[in-house]
């Protein structure tokens, strides 16, 4: 019998020994305790994310120097166990096994575990070189025929050097089954020497615009040096999705906003989709080909929840003009433009048109109801958002609506600010029913502490009847879904320049179950 | 015994890491120009070289590149990772820096991508004789925009077109003052300081360009205004004043014409 304390502290052949037993493990950590550098490796720490009902997927990195190069490790290839049990001081593991964590993935261990029960939770660690990871928390997702209460976080935007993470204490008290992440984890924007508001010393060599694998690499490593998000993802399995910053700040499709060449864009998309593969609990199917990768995906969580993750960068056609806040025009309103693609639009419109579930979730990353803030009849609206795709929104909310999608909810980031709006298929008539609702999240830094209502999100409410809330402050989305209704309740925190910041319910809207849209409770 | 047993399985662990060598046996590396040249001074134009790797094989590879060098330089990177294509060169720069005073000597950078190496000469320079006293000597700003370099504004380089790559701005949009000089290693004597604000044809110096700033110079820890100019909407603007023994030279920009930041391509001092 091991207990958890002398598992936490034994090192080296002892524990290889005690944990499995085998000859493989007990040669391997020893031979790779001729390692002179003995620095703690798992600085990053661990990961869950896209739960099934008999699966999970854990991670980790090795990195005993997260911001030097190569994370500080050398070019071998470093075997790592793992082991998932159903009690926190691991009496009754379930599963265990060995993983290699290899230079070419940046010493990064995926491992997709099977076998598991149904809507449980379970605990994991990994173990290399003799040392034990932190302990990570995630859970499965219901079994296909039941349907119990889900709750879950909803997350964007976190520029590093803008605020600090102090919104992840709240997701991790409030103990969410699962946590949505909808882009923008890293920006590819240069750190400074002091990380902005931070006063946290930063290499130089953070200081320009990445753009290579090394580079990319790296900002994943400094974003995950704030404790507060290790926690969040130790706490509960994250789904996840990129936005542009993952890759170039506006980037679509092929096209580089820096002006980079095709071919060289191309190799750059490909570094970040690497990197960002690389530091999310994400399957191998997820798994970038190059400069491509496929994150639009279908989860289901029982009969309570169908999510359909999408990626609205990848596929889109290039912002009309700069991608701000404009009038519509001929680019913005022609009929043949796309954000999703025809591929992705068609495969979103038959997993909805399919769904059985009671709450349909589309997990994705810009806003998707009308947002007018140009005061009067004439429209001014963000176009680097499904707003500057008008045909792309037409097709999907008339899909939506045409198969009778049941209680359509859509999840939005990337604007910094929190928006819950109905949505319907002609947001120029009020008088026509709404046909689902979308609750945008806040960033969790980025823009720094903000305030209630700036002159943007004053004119959202006043000149948008589908828009019943806004707010530009800092914070998460905090989610419950059951069989009589949804419930979004909008945390905010009070400030993020400076540690230790209070996280409360701004607002809570709701929207009940067979009756589309969404109000204040 | 568990002892023995391991030991004797050591060199079986030692043979694992096969894959990310593999993968380097068809990368070519290339390093541009050659040799490269240093100039042992904080913000000097030198040192800069173009790393290459190229995918000679059939499938796109992800490679690794190890950059190290002699204990004299340092090394703006240790890595240079990528997806390749096939027969696409893929480039990162590589800035090589020594410490002011560092004797002309040659000396090299290793580059290697699994078993290819390549060895990069490395040619310390003398430092040049300077009409402009504030070439390449160590910048300093009240803050830095996170795009922009600390040494973009006397890096030699006056040219607006190149204002991205070789220019500098503060980082607090709609803050003023800002101030940005240099801090001289040994009292310099100075009469005369040219600012190139930003004046391009997209960048007008009368709408980007900075509008308000004073010229100081300090000896020991008192500061002296030595001209002040106001209204400014020229691209280039040269302060003149009876020449001063100096420890250094900065300007604070009061405020610039689009009243967000302080721009600045070139900051020059002389003598006279």
């Amino acid at each position: 019998m091991v207990t958890r304390r002398s598992f936490l502290t034994a090192t080296g052949a002892a524990a290889a020994l005690a944990l499995t037993g085998n000859l493989p493990d007990l040669v391997d950590a020893v031979g790779i305790s001729h390692r002179t550098d003995k620095r703690p490796l798992f600085t990053l720490g661990v990961a869950s994310g896209d739960p099934l009902p008999d699966a999970v997927v854990i991670w980790t990195r090795l990195a005993p120097g997260p911001l030097e190069p190569f994370g500080g490790m050398d070019d071998r290839t470093v075997k790592v166990e793992w082991e998932v049990a159903e009690d926190e001081m691991f009496r009754r593991v379930v599963r265990r096994g060995t993983a290699h964590a290899r230079p070419e993935y940046a010493h990064t261990v995926h491992v997709d575990v099977r076998g598991l029960r149904p809507w449980r939770h379970y605990f994991y660690r990994f173990r290399a070189a003799g040392q034990i990871s932190p302990i990570g928390r995630t859970r499965t997702a219901p079994a296909p025929s039941d349907e119990p209460a889900v709750t879950l976080a909803v997350a964007s935007c976190q520029a590093f050097y803008d605020g600090f993470y102090t919104a992840y204490q709240d997701v991790v008290r409030r103990e969410h089954d699962v946590v949505l992440f909808l882009g923008d984890y890293i920006y590819e924007v240069g750190v400074g020497p002091t990380a902005g508001v931070r006063n946290q010393a930063v290499p130089v060599d953070f200081a320009g615009e990445i753009s290579t694998l090394d580079e990319y690499r790296a900002r994943y490593a400094l974003h995950k040096t704030d404790p507060d998000l290790l926690a969040a993802h130790a706490a509960a399995p994250w789904i996840v999705t990129l936005d542009d910053h993952e890759v170039e700040g506006n980037w679509a499709g092929y096209v580089s906003e820096d002006g980079l060449p095709h071919d060289d864009f191309l190799v750059r998309r490909a570094n970040g989709f690497r990197a960002y593969w690389e530091h999310m609990p994400l399957r191998l199917d997820q798994s970038p080909d190059g400069p491509s990768i496929r994150l639009h995906r279908h989860l289901r969580y029982g009969r309570t929840a169908d999510l359909s993750v999408l990626d609205t960068r990848q596929f889109r056609d290039d912002q009309t003009s700069t991608g701000g806040w404009l009038p519509p025009d001929e680019v913005s309103t022609d009929p043949a433009r796309t954000i999703t693609g025809d591929a992705q639009e068609r495969w979103l419109l038959d997993t909805l048109g399919r769904s059985t579930s009671r709450w349909n979730v589309v997990a994705q990353q810009v806003a998707m109801a009308q947002l007018d803030r140009k005061t009067g009849p004439e429209l001014e609206l963000p176009m680097d958002t499904w707003n500057g795709y008008a045909a792309s929104r037409d097709r999907v909310l008339s899909g939506v609506r045409d198969q009778g999608v049941r209680n359509f909810v859509v999840l939005t980031g990337d604007l910094h600010r929190s928006v819950a709006s109905d949505l319907r298929v002609n947001f120029a008539d009020p008088s026509t029913p709404a046909i689902g609702s979308e609750f945008v999240t806040t960033s969790i830094s980025s823009g720094k502490d903000g305030v209630d209502a700036d002159a943007t999100g004053r004119a959202l409410l006043a000149e948008n009847p589908h828009v019943k809330y806004q707010n530009v402050q800092r914070g998460y989305l905090s989610c419950r879904l059951d069989r009589s209704a949804w419930t979004s309740e909008f945390r905010i925190v009070d400030r993020v320049v400076t540690p230790g910041g209070t996280a409360s319910t701004r607002a809570t809207l709701v929207v009940e179950d067979g009756h589309p849209g969404t109000h204040l409770a | 015994m568990l002892r023995r047993l391991a030991l004797a399985a050591v060199p079986l662990t030692l043979l694992v890491p096969a894959v990310a060598v593999a993968t380097g046996n068809h990368v070519e590396i290339s390093a541009t120009p050659q040799p490269v040249e240093v100039v042992p001074l904080p913000c000097f134009p030198a040192g800069k070289v173009m790393l290459g790797m190229t995918n000679t094989g059939r499938k796109p590879t992800i490679a690794d590149m190890r950059v190290s060098g002699d204990s004299a330089l340092t090394l703006s990177r240790h890595q240079f990772s990528s997806y390749l294509p096939v027969d696409q060169l893929v480039k990162a720069p590589l800035e090589i820096t020594v410490p002011r005073g560092t004797a002309p000597a040659t000396h090299t950078v290793d580059l290697t991508v699994g078993k290819e190496r390549l060895e990069v000469p490395v040619v310390i320079k003398p430092v040049p004789a300077r009409d402009n006293l504030l070439l390449g000597e160590q910048a300093v700003a009240s803050s830095t925009n996170g795009n922009m370099r600390l040494c973009g504004g006397v890096d030699g380089n006056a040219d607006s077109a190149q204002w991205g790559a070789s220019g500098w701005h503060d980082n607090t949009k709609g803050v003023f003052p800002d101030t940005y000089g240099v801090d001289f290693v040994q009292t310099t004597t100075i009469g005369r300081v040219v600012l190139q604000t930003l004046d391009s044809t997209t960048y007008p110096a009368a709408v980007m360009g900075i509008r308000d700033f004073d010229a100081q110079v300090r000896t020991g820890s008192t500061w002296t205004t030595v001209g002040a100019i106001r209204g400014n909407v020229q691209g280039r603007v040269t302060v003149t004043f009876a020449p001063l023994a100096v420890d250094a030279l900065r300007l604070v920009i009061r405020d610039s014409n689009d009243h967000g930041y302080s721009r600045i391509v070139e900051l020059e001092g002389y003598s006279s």
